[in-house]
């Protein structure tokens, strides 16, 4: 006690806090990253090849029939992947949700499998399983029925088989909104109605099915998104049927003679569009709160089906025979047979696509050093930054701390394509020119990863109490030592789980990716894409295993950690 | 040792349009223990925040000693301020143990290894901490994380220490305990506390200065006498003890009319023909069933609700005009509900209040 009182404690000198600079100048970094390409994409589309204002690209655009078409195509493919994904999606999320069929957990752990594999991974096992003369499906066709061989059940290659592939792997966004929604739509609220004197279906028709409306239509809107911007799963299975999307097209135009400007007038529309969507989602959802007014609530309770409990837990698998187990099994079958499109059996089983990828294929080991090298530095920098960015908005440290928070988010309504685009334009020209090295692609992969991450990481942030870091300020920290001290500790696990989905989703990012790389800078997914033209479905079954085996890997991970789960998993992009 | 004055000056923070803390002035002696006592949302977490820095203030001024802390054009930040807060979540870094909680500070001042040792050995002594040094605070008990709370701001020997309801997460007991320790602990130091609760008999047992906060606003400041006795508004006379207002007509200097009857009261002089609302407290109201020996302040009621509360009985009457009064007899007591009792109000009760 005497000590106490003898010695006084020294008051530290005053330090400066430099916060204030380094947060103006993450801002700054965004604005470069963001609003540098989107201006140049803009500038591109209303000039013309001498620098003259112009708005005949856009007239082009909407008039030329090899513009138009795709526009249609596209608008046609979205709009019934949409609608496909609902009907399916919305039963299988009320069932796994509010019912008492058996292994839902099961269920959804499928769902997200179907989630986390990159979808023009989806596209090429649905070649080998549907390509009208060679794939799988087409061969037992041919088998059982002993039909000839020019004729098939399925073509893949069509706008059928596209918005089937499509909604495969689009689904699973919509099938999370409207399970999460259930998830959370208290039990209460039901057995009110039924204390009321409603009926089970009564009360599922004026109780259930409206709480849970806004979520679906929200994912109405989101599958539509997903199918209009995605690259992978058109360019391989549109260009063989001899048609264009909006994204493809975009992509053509890039390749030789390159037509910039037309390119950056395809890509606004697609900007638009995706903003526009992204508002109105914004929109129903924001107004879902009415559902969690007031009280504590148990859990849901759960809908006896009595007799058709296993009926639909077969429903629910065959559905998901689609995205998941034939498409994997396609992938194995063609790793390990000699030909991708004959079947495995036990005397012909080989490893020579494996050796084939690890040691010929010259193109592996450089495709894989660029991905390991991006993949690292984007998660190591985009985690950093969206630490920081969490941290800002959190705790609303500086005075326009919302507008941070925008900046970070916005890029979840540039596609990818439309990313690449911008990136192109700007960085072709001085003062920066950084088109044919990694460095583009870091920028494009660094946008594209910010949102997600900084999503995360911000909902870590409102798990710590603010009162937390205030304890330390209050004894003498700065602001900086207080974020070192004290929330970067507590943080770590969420940190390292950003990481590791940044790190993934660089891995599987195809659309930015295709319009940036040069020879010399391509990474797996072009790769993978690479091979699909050359007809090397053998070699790319090896590595999209691969990729998937990593992404589980991450997944289960990342699901282990408190308040991650699935939340983390929506927001991975392609 | 230093300890130093805080005072506040027409200190105003506003929400868009609104003022939660509304001009504010407040001048707190250097190591008096201050009560800011109020209900939930008068501003009385926003008042500490101003004070620790962790809020810039829209208009007035806080000074520290001589040294100008706040004004709306400069705000020292809170770890240039000496002071130490106790937060009402305790605010304990779940991933250091009580030991490395408390030197925290110690550290960041870069003191010595064997002060901080001797300091530490203190603290944890004084608090009676030292068997659960090696512990994380999820492993503590809600009372021995709150002294954990209290070492880790004390050990740093601010010249203030804020508290904001540092003892609402606590159950009865172990309340009553912790409300004489975080006196002993500030009569041990001396440094100026600044305590915030919306709980009066906290305010009460332990506070030098209470000041009642509404709306933004201090009502009335003064020692914690001062404020129960002498209350000066209906807020006060309301919130601190369970007071009757009522109000009448001013007859003359010292006399308003309540229920058709003349009552004395005391207080300030009432002026001519205004009106005045005055307090008497639940308890000194007596209640009978025949007429008093008294013939001032004498009024007739009938009981409307009676309540068997274990040591008292709690009475509603009702008076000639309609109004209804509260009041707390012994449990010995009882009338039947619907009786036609006289109530006798004590001049010496009855305080005319200025608002
Ligand atoms: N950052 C803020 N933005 C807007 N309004 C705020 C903010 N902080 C506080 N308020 C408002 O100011 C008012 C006073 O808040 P304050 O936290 O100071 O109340 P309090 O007296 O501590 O209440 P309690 O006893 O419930 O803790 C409340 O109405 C609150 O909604
Ligand atoms: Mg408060």
């Amino acid at each position: 006690m005497s000590a106490l009182i003898s010695t006084a404690v020294e008051r530290r000198p005053a330090a400066i806090d430099i916060s204030r600079p380094v947060l103006y100048g993450f801002a700054a970094v965004l604005i470069v990253l963001i609003v540098l390409p989107m201006s140049w994409l803009l500038v591109y589309s209303v000039t013309d090849r001498t620098g003259a204002l112009t708005l005949d690209n856009f007239f082009r655009l909407f008039s030329e029939s090899a513009f138009l078409d795709p526009l249609i195509a596209t608008f046609i493919i979205a709009t019934s992947s949409s609608f496909f994904c609902c009907a399916v999606a919305a039963p299988m999320g009320w069932l796994v949700a509010r019912t008492d069929m058996p292994v839902g957990g099961v269920i959804r752990v499928l769902v997200t499998a179907s989630f986390v594999t990159p979808p023009f991974l989806g596209a090429i096992a649905w070649e080998l399983l549907a390509a009208p003369n060679s794939g799988l499906l087409n061969k037992i066709f041919r088998a059982v029925t002993g039909a000839p061989q020019e004729e098939s059940l399925f073509n893949i290659y069509s706008l059928g088989g596209i918005i089937f592939v499509v909604s495969c792997y689009t689904f699973p966004y919509v099938f999370v909104l409207v399970a999460n929604a259930l998830d959370r739509t208290p039990g209460e609220l039901e057995d009110a109605s039924s204390i009321l004197g409603g009926k089970r279906w009564y009360t599922a028709r004026r109780i259930t099915i409206p709480l849970v409306l806004p979520a679906l239509l929200a994912g109405a809107l989101v599958a539509f998104l997903q199918a209009m911007t995605l690259f992978g799963s058109p360019a391989i299975l549109a260009l063989p049927a001899g048609f264009h999307t909006m994204t493809t097209k975009i992509w053509s135009l890039f390749q030789y003679p390159p037509k910039p400007e037309l390119a950056a007038a395809a890509a606004l529309p697609l900007l638009l569009l995706t903003i526009f969507l992204l508002r109105a989602e914004h929109m129903i959802l924001g107004r879902r709160g009415y559902s969690v007014v007031g009280g504590k609530y148990g859990a849901p309770r759960l809908i006896a089906l009595g007799r058709w409990r296993w009926p639909a837990l077969a429903l629910c698998l065959v559905v998901l025979l689609n995205p998941v187990f034939l498409p994997y099994a396609a992938l194995f079958n063609a790793a390990f047979a000699p030909v991708a499109s004959h079947f495995l059996t036990f005397s012909n089983f080989t490893l020579h696509n494996i050796e084939f990828v690890l040691f010929e294929l010259s193109a592996t080991k450089l495709a894989l050093r660029n991905t390991v090298i991006l993949g690292t530095t984007t998660a190591t920098i985009g985690t950093v930054l969206a630490l920081v960015i969490a941290y800002v908005t959190a705790r609303k440290a500086v005075p326009g701390y919302r507008m941070l928070g925008f900046l970070a988010t916005a890029p979840i309504a540039i596609p990818g394509i439309v990313l690449g685009v911008g990136l192109f334009l700007s960085y072709t020209r001085p003062p920066f020119i950084l088109y044919g090295t990694l460095w583009i692609l870091l920028i494009a992969f660094l946008t594209i990863s910010l949102p997600s991450a900084y999503q995360q990481l911000q909902a870590a942030f409102r798990n710590i109490h603010p009162e937390l870091e205030d304890a330390s300020r209050i004894l003498g920290a700065t602001r900086l030592q207080a974020l070192r001290q004290i929330t970067a500790p507590l943080l770590r696990t969420s940190v390292i789980a950003t990481w590791c989905f940044v790190f993934v989703g660089v891995m599987r990012e195809l659309s930015a990716a295709i319009i940036l790389f040069t020879s010399e800078t391509k990474v797996i997914s072009v790769l993978i894409f690479d091979l699909n033209e050359s007809g090397d479905l053998g070699a790319i079954s090896v590595i999209g295993i691969a990729m998937l085996v990593i992404t589980f890997a991450v997944v289960i991970l990342v699901n282990r950690i408190p308040g991650f789960g699935v939340v983390g998993a929506g927001r991975l992009r392609t | 040792m230093r300890v130093a004055s805080v005072e506040l000056q027409n200190l105003t923070k506003r929400y868009g349009s609104i003022a939660v803390v509304d001009d504010v002035s407040l001048r707190i002696e250097h190591g008096l223990l201050v009560c800011l006592l109020g209900p939930s949302g008068c501003g009385k977490t926003t008042t500490l925040r101003l004070i620790a820095g962790f809020v810039e203030p829209t208009a007035g001024e806080i000074r520290v000693g001589e040294r100008l802390v706040s004004s709306p054009s400069h705000t020292v930040p809170p770890e240039q301020r000496n002071m130490s807060m106790i937060f009402q979540s305790y605010a304990l870094w779940p991933h250091m143990t009580v030991t490395e909680n408390i030197v925290y500070g110690l550290k960041l001042r870069k003191v010595d290894r064997d002060t901080m040792k001797k300091k530490l050995d203190a603290i944890l002594s004084t608090t009676r901490l030292a068997p659960l040094a090696d512990r994380y605070p999820g492993e503590l008990s809600g009372g021995q994380q709150q002294r954990v709370a209290l070492a880790r701001a004390l050990i740093v020997e601010p010249e203030t220490l804020l508290l904001d309801e540092p003892l609402s997460n606590l159950d009865a007991n172990l309340r009553e305990e912790m409300r004489f320790e975080v006196r002993r602990l500030h009569d041990t130091y001396r440094y100026t506390t600044v305590y915030v609760t919306h709980d009066q008999s906290e305010a009460m047992t332990t506070a030098d200065v209470i000041a009642v906060m509404n709306a933004g606003k201090i009502e009335q400041a003064g020692s914690p006498e001062e404020i129960y006795n002498r209350p000066r508004s209906e807020f006060v006379a309301r919130f601190i003890g369970s007071s009757n207002v009522v109000k009448g007509k001013n007859l003359d200097d010292s006399r308003i009319s309540f229920a058709g009857k003349p009552l004395r009261v005391i207080g300030a002089k009432l002026s001519a023909g205004g009106e005045t609302a005055v307090s008497i407290r639940q308890h000194d109201i007596r209640i009978s069933t025949v007429a008093p020996p008294q013939t001032e302040n004498v009024v007739p009621a009938t009981v409307v609700r009676q309540v068997f509360l274990g040591g008292s009985r709690d009475y509603m009457v009702e008076v000639a005009d309609g109004e209804q009064l509260r009041v707390v007899t012994s449990a010995e007591e009882s009338i039947a509900q619907g009786s036609a009792v006289y109530l006798h109000l004590p001049p010496e009760h009855c305080r005319a209040l200025s608002r």
